[in-house]
């Protein structure tokens, strides 16, 4: 708990962690608090279409889209689905990949091997390709978005677990442990897990803000949730063909996606600078 | 010995990693639930002139035993007829490969030609506020999304200020057809006109693309540089009293370089994932849309096609640059 | 350096030669007039048979003719390369006699017998109009008196043969035949290459680009002294290209139905006109009748008033379409004046969900199709429209082959689609015929699967009469108990607003060709 409270404080001293801090409480604050924050909390679903495509004003903060809903509000509702498909995603894929990247470390031989060649197979495609073929085939919704993202980002957990695990194996402190005895599994809670948890925990904030923007573009092309969720990707894909007159209707979710993905990336950049001061130094294994 | 052992290694997995790749993409499209057989029959083929076609095209068998034909044939160079344009996979590949290795050449090289030497300004005047906003921006990079940032470029130059077009390639018919690079095509043809209008078309797109990867390369280089900068040796020469330009250029622009050369293979990722976006906000005839559109369109063969030739190029360039960085960097070579 | 500079010199001038000789050699001949059109279809394919759509009609009006062509609003036939016919009594016979010297653009005279190869290959290949005229007449069934001389036999009288006859469109048969490849009617060659007489003759082809085409100078139909050279027809995807293509001018001519902002824009535009025509081409909703709870007519009832018409037409398109409560087109013959269609009302609606016996208790699917907004936006109305009488919607998109392929089967076709059914003959049977008659079950604008033996009776009447008081009867009849059954919902007819380049004249607009015959347009 000492270990917690000594990242936080190194972490407050670093000023664009915290703007990333901020940036994030904002978005969790939006979304927590979309009914209450909302001007037109029923404009998830209703239309208004005497309205539609008007410029930002006192009643409408950020103009109306189409139908004549309020794009302010719909932004903020669709902030509670950006951060539940990145919440799901990265944990699905922490949980698929962590243990892959355990046993693939650990071992050595053909079962490595098998296992770092199986995640290569998912890292050959680009992965947005690979989440649009999953999407296309079940279908576009919102469970079928964040099971298509999981399961193309757990390489990038395996791959940083793999190698720390090889790392630690070369320590004196975990090959002694082994000689006294110890049993694989005791060794891995025990003593590689905690040491690998800020790899994980860095990699985690930057898949946040990757799966958001992979997410995005999902949406965008029309694969993510059917309207009229509001989904910040597919809201841009909607204003294309109103442009260039209502600008504000493409510009809001976008800054919207900018901001939350800068504030991951910021918290992710800082804590990494934090936790494991070597990391800062080498610039690979990115993503 | 080490390289040797290294490209062996990744040889011998080359085939069972390509063929994992093929079975989860043929898995994944056959799963799908549109029937493609018959929308290629047309919308008014009979029933039985649709399991005609099913037989025709090998469809009716099992799977594995399409799969296991579908390998006979890739064995011999045949990708299969798509089932939209009826032409062969191969041809259709062909045919939108240099849209796409244009379009992300240009961005590398912009990214590249911009990147290095913005990393390095900023890693000499370290923490100057030209320092502090060019972190801002790379940052940004990173955080912006590639379709958004597309379609405010259109916004803002195609339809406001009208500099460049809004989408494509070209607004007509292509240059002679010498490599179907139209730069390279108009330029070696004399074609002057064509030249400026397909570079018009490229900015944009070009811009967007590379926007994320010159936002890395800066990033990765002013690393690079700050701990060049600091290692010992450059010390030493900075003691022993040489000029800093010296320095900079004969020590820390090469090694910056060295870490830069490793990260192409992650620029390259970049670069193609970005590809995917980037050619639907611009419409532009390159893989990624063809890719996109196979997929929507339940075509079979060309998502494998598209497949075969990502995972390949994928996994060839991943080794290459393994190689690179166990060459290049005498850290590794040591241990 | 004075070697140097005079050696300059003389590069300098030999390069200014050069370039000189450059300039003048490749100065045009002459002043050649362009016409550019941007399309919103791609033109897959050049082969006349094998498509019948609006969206690539440009290839078919203007690189081939027919017996006669649909000319002007409203559309009459006109002969084309028939100078006349004659009918049998029995209305089973059609006689045609073609018009001496007409020629193809390779120079062979077009004969009686290009045209029943023409006939026999669209039945053939089964694609396009084949579903319609093989209901008329078989294999075998047509005939080349003499040189000029063509009969049809039809299996029995239909009203509607002399509306389809346009779609014949006469192929080269001695060049298709030269071209054919293991039985398969020369598909794969007339794919990318034409065989035509129309009034332009294929330069290049390029299925991702598009076509262009220079005149023709032989053809049988005079040519004005202004008329356009050469045209070129592209497919751009994205309305906002089209719409500032047109602005720049580099485009002269683009789709008439562009949304309403879109229209807007171009009015404002210093060298764009726009052409305003009443069109027939209907939005509208398929019920799947097939399907529980939509067997109750009450529960379609409901439907039916839970769509906001005036919302939808008024506001998010402007006020640009007209309402069109019945399955035909307002300004079409055969439409009852009398009915007025369903409104927007949520009361009546619940009253008849009150009356339902089917209770609904699954969502409902509603489908639109991949990149028609308007499909979506339509599809998004309905939706609320529904939740508010407490029904839940599941919202599906396809694209279209995709959803002419699930409207196939009413076990696979959605709850409710979206889409447009334009004029592809100048008739009501295009419409509430091939929509409610349960003989077209499988076709996609049957995916209503309405079932009614007397509303079957009515069509088939109309469809054997020749005469048009009592075919129109027979429809009027009809509109009344499918609007009365809810067998749809039914939201606009369209008018066409065709921008087109201020200085360009003689367009002749009609739903069936949207403008795009190109051999009546002059500069001014």
């Amino acid at each position: 708990m000492r270990a917690v409270w000594f990242v936080v404080a190194r972490l407050a001293r670093d000023r664009s962690a915290l703007i990333g801090l901020v940036l994030i409480a904002l978005l969790v604050a939006a979304a927590l608090l979309a009914p209450v924050l909302s001007t037109h909390p029923d404009d998830v679903f209703e239309l208004h279409p005497s309205e539609r495509l008007r410029a930002p004003s006192g009643t409408h903060w950020l103009g109306t889209d189409r139908m004549g809903a309020d794009v302010y509000s719909r932004l903020l509702f669709g902030a509670r689905i950006t951060i539940l498909i990145g919440l799901i995603a990265v944990g699905a894929s922490l949980l698929i990949g962590v243990p892959i990247g355990l046993v693939a470390g650990y071992y050595h031989g053909w079962l490595s091997d098998l296992l770092m060649r199986a995640s290569d197979v998912f890292l050959a495609v680009p992965q947005v390709v690979l989440a649009i073929a999953i999407a296309q085939t079940l279908g576009p919704s919102l469970p079928n978005v964040i099971l298509a993202l999981s399961v193309t980002y757990w390489p990038w957990f395996a791959r940083v677990v793999y190698a720390e695990t090889r790392a630690l194996q070369k320590e004196p402190f975990v090959e002694s442990t082994a000689a006294l005895g110890a049993s694989p599994w005791r060794l891995t809670v025990l003593h590689v897990l905690p040491n690998i948890a800020s790899p994980i925990i860095v990699r985690s904030s930057i898949g946040m803000g990757f799966t958001i923007l992979t997410a995005a573009a999902l949406g965008f092309l029309g694969l993510g949730p059917p309207p009229p969720t509001p989904e910040w990707g597919r809201t841009i894909a909607e204003s294309r063909e109103f442009l260039p007159g209502a600008w504000w209707y493409a510009a809001a979710p976008g800054v919207a996606i900018f901001l939350t993905v800068m504030g991951f990336n910021l918290l992710g950049d800082g804590l990494r600078d934090v936790l494991d001061p070597r990391l800062r130094r080498s610039p690979a294994r990115d993503g | 010995m080490r390289l040797l052992a290294l490209a062996l290694h990744r040889l011998v997995w080359f085939v069972p990693t390509l063929l994992g790749l093929l079975v989860v993409t043929f898995v994944i499209s056959r799963v799908v639930p549109a029937d493609p057989v018959a929308l290629v029959a047309g919308e008014t083929a009979t029933p039985a002139q649709v399991e005609a076609l099913r037989h025709d095209l090998g469809f009716d068998r099992p799977l594995p035993v399409q799969f296991v034909g579908y390998l006979a044939r890739l064995a011999r160079g045949d990708m299969g007829v798509s089932l939209f344009t009826r032409r062969p996979i191969l041809d259709d590949l062909a045919h939108r490969l240099p849209a796409t290795i244009e379009l992300t050449v240009v961005a590398m090289l912009v990214s590249v030609l911009i990147g290095i030497p913005l990393g390095v300004v900023s890693a000499l005047w370290r923490n100057s506020p030209f320092d502090h906003a060019l972190r801002i921006l790379t940052v940004s990079g990173l955080a912006i999304a590639g379709f958004w940032l597309g379609i405010m470029l259109q916004l803002l130059f195609s339809m406001r200020l009208g500099w460049t077009p809004l989408n494509g390639r070209l607004p007509g018919y292509p240059p002679t057809h010498l490599t179907g690079l139209y730069l390279i095509d108009a330029a070696v043809t004399w074609d002057w006109a064509t030249f400026g209008v397909a570079l018009r078309h490229l900015a944009l797109p070009a811009a967007t693309l590379a926007f994320p990867a010159l936002a890395t390369l800066v990033r990765f280089t002013r690393a690079g540089v700050l701990d060049v900068m600091q290692s010992n040796f450059v010390l030493y020469e900075r003691a022993m009293g040489l000029p800093r330009p010296l320095i900079v250029w004969k020590y820390i622009l090469r090694s910056a370089l060295t870490s830069t050369v490793t990260q192409i293979g992650l620029l390259f990722g970049i670069l193609l994932a970005g590809a995917v976006v980037t050619e639907a906000v611009f419409d532009w005839p390159g893989i990624g849309t063809y890719a996109v559109s196979s997929i929507v369109l339940s075509d079979y063969n060309a998502v494998m096609g598209f497949t075969v030739w990502a995972g390949v190029i994928f996994i060839v360039v991943n080794l290459l640059v393994d190689l690179a960085h166990t060459l290049v960097d005498p850290r590794e070579r040591a241990s | 350096m004075t070697h140097g500079r005079s050696r300059l010199t003389l590069v300098l001038l030999a390069a200014g030669l050069v370039l000189g000789l450059a300039a003048l050699l490749s100065a045009p001949a002459a002043a050649q007039t362009r016409f550019v059109f941007a399309n919103e279809s791609p033109y897959d394919t050049l082969d006349p048979h094998a498509a019948f759509d609006v969206g690539r009609v440009a290839v078919r009006l203007n690189l081939y003719d027919g017996l006669y062509r649909w000319l002007d609003n409203p559309p009459k036939l006109e002969p084309w390369l028939a100078e006349s016919h004659t009918v049998s009594p029995d209305g089973l016979t059609y006689t045609f006699k073609l018009r001496k010297g007409a020629k193809f653009h390779d120079g062979a005279e077009i004969t009686a017998e290009d045209v029943r190869y023409s006939a026999e290959r669209i039945l053939a290949m089964k694609k396009g109009a084949a579903s319609l005229l093989s209901t008329m007449i078989t294999p075998g069934a047509t005939k080349a008196l003499d040189r000029h001389t063509v009969q049809f036999t039809l299996t029995k009288p239909a009203a509607i043969f002399m509306a389809v006859i346009p779609e014949i469109h006469v192929v080269n048969s001695a060049l298709v035949k030269k071209n054919e490849k293991d039985g398969d009617w020369a598909a794969a060659w007339l794919t990318n290459n034409e065989a035509g007489s129309g009034s332009y003759m294929l330069t290049r082809y390029d299925p991702a680009i598009g076509f262009t085409a220079k005149r023709f100078p032989g053809h049988f139909m005079p040519w004005g002294a202004k008329s356009i050279d050469e045209i070129d027809f592209r497919f751009v995807k994205e309305d906002n290209t089209r719409v500032l293509g047109m602005i720049k001018g580099d485009y002269q001519g683009t789709g008439g139905y562009l949304p309403n902002d879109q229209v807007k824009r171009l009015r404002e535009a210093p060298n764009v006109k726009i052409v305003e025509a009443e069109s027939m081409r209907i939005m509208m909703f398929q019920i799947n009748n097939q399907r529980a709870p939509l067997t109750d007519v009450h529960v379609r009832r409901a439907i039916s008033y839970a769509f906001d018409y005036d919302g939808f037409n008024k506001e998010i398109l402007g006020g640009t379409v007209e309402r069109n409560p019945v399955p035909i087109p307002n300004n079409m013959w055969g439409v009852p004046r009398d009915v007025k269609g369903y409104t927007y009302s949520l009361d009546k609606a619940k009253q008849e969900l009150g009356q339902a016996q089917a209770k609904v208790d699954r969502p409902i699917t509603v489908g639109y199709l991949q990149g028609f907004s308007q499909t979506e936006q339509a599809a998004t109305v309905m939706a609320n429209g529904l939740r508010k009488l407490g029904l839940e919607t599941k919202m599906t998109s396809e694209v279209w082959p995709a959803m002419v392929e699930r409207m196939k089967k009413p076990e696979t076709s959605p709850d409710l689609v979206v889409y447009w059914i334009s004029t592809y003959y100048a008739d009501p049977n295009n419409w509430i015929g091939e929509m409610f008659s349960s003989s077209q079950w499988g076709t996609f604008k049957a995916s209503s699967f309405y079932k009614n033996p007397k509303v079957d009776d009515l069509l088939e009447t109309a469809l054997k009469s020749t005469d048009r008081a009592v075919r129109e009867k027979a429809y009027q009849e009809a509109a009344r108990i499918v609007v009365s059954d809810a067998a749809g919902v039914w939201i606009y007819n369209t008018k066409y607003f065709g921008p087109w380049a201020k200085n360009i004249e003689g367009i002749r607009f009609s739903p069936i060709g949207n403008g795009q015959e190109i051999r009546w347009l002059h500069y001014k």
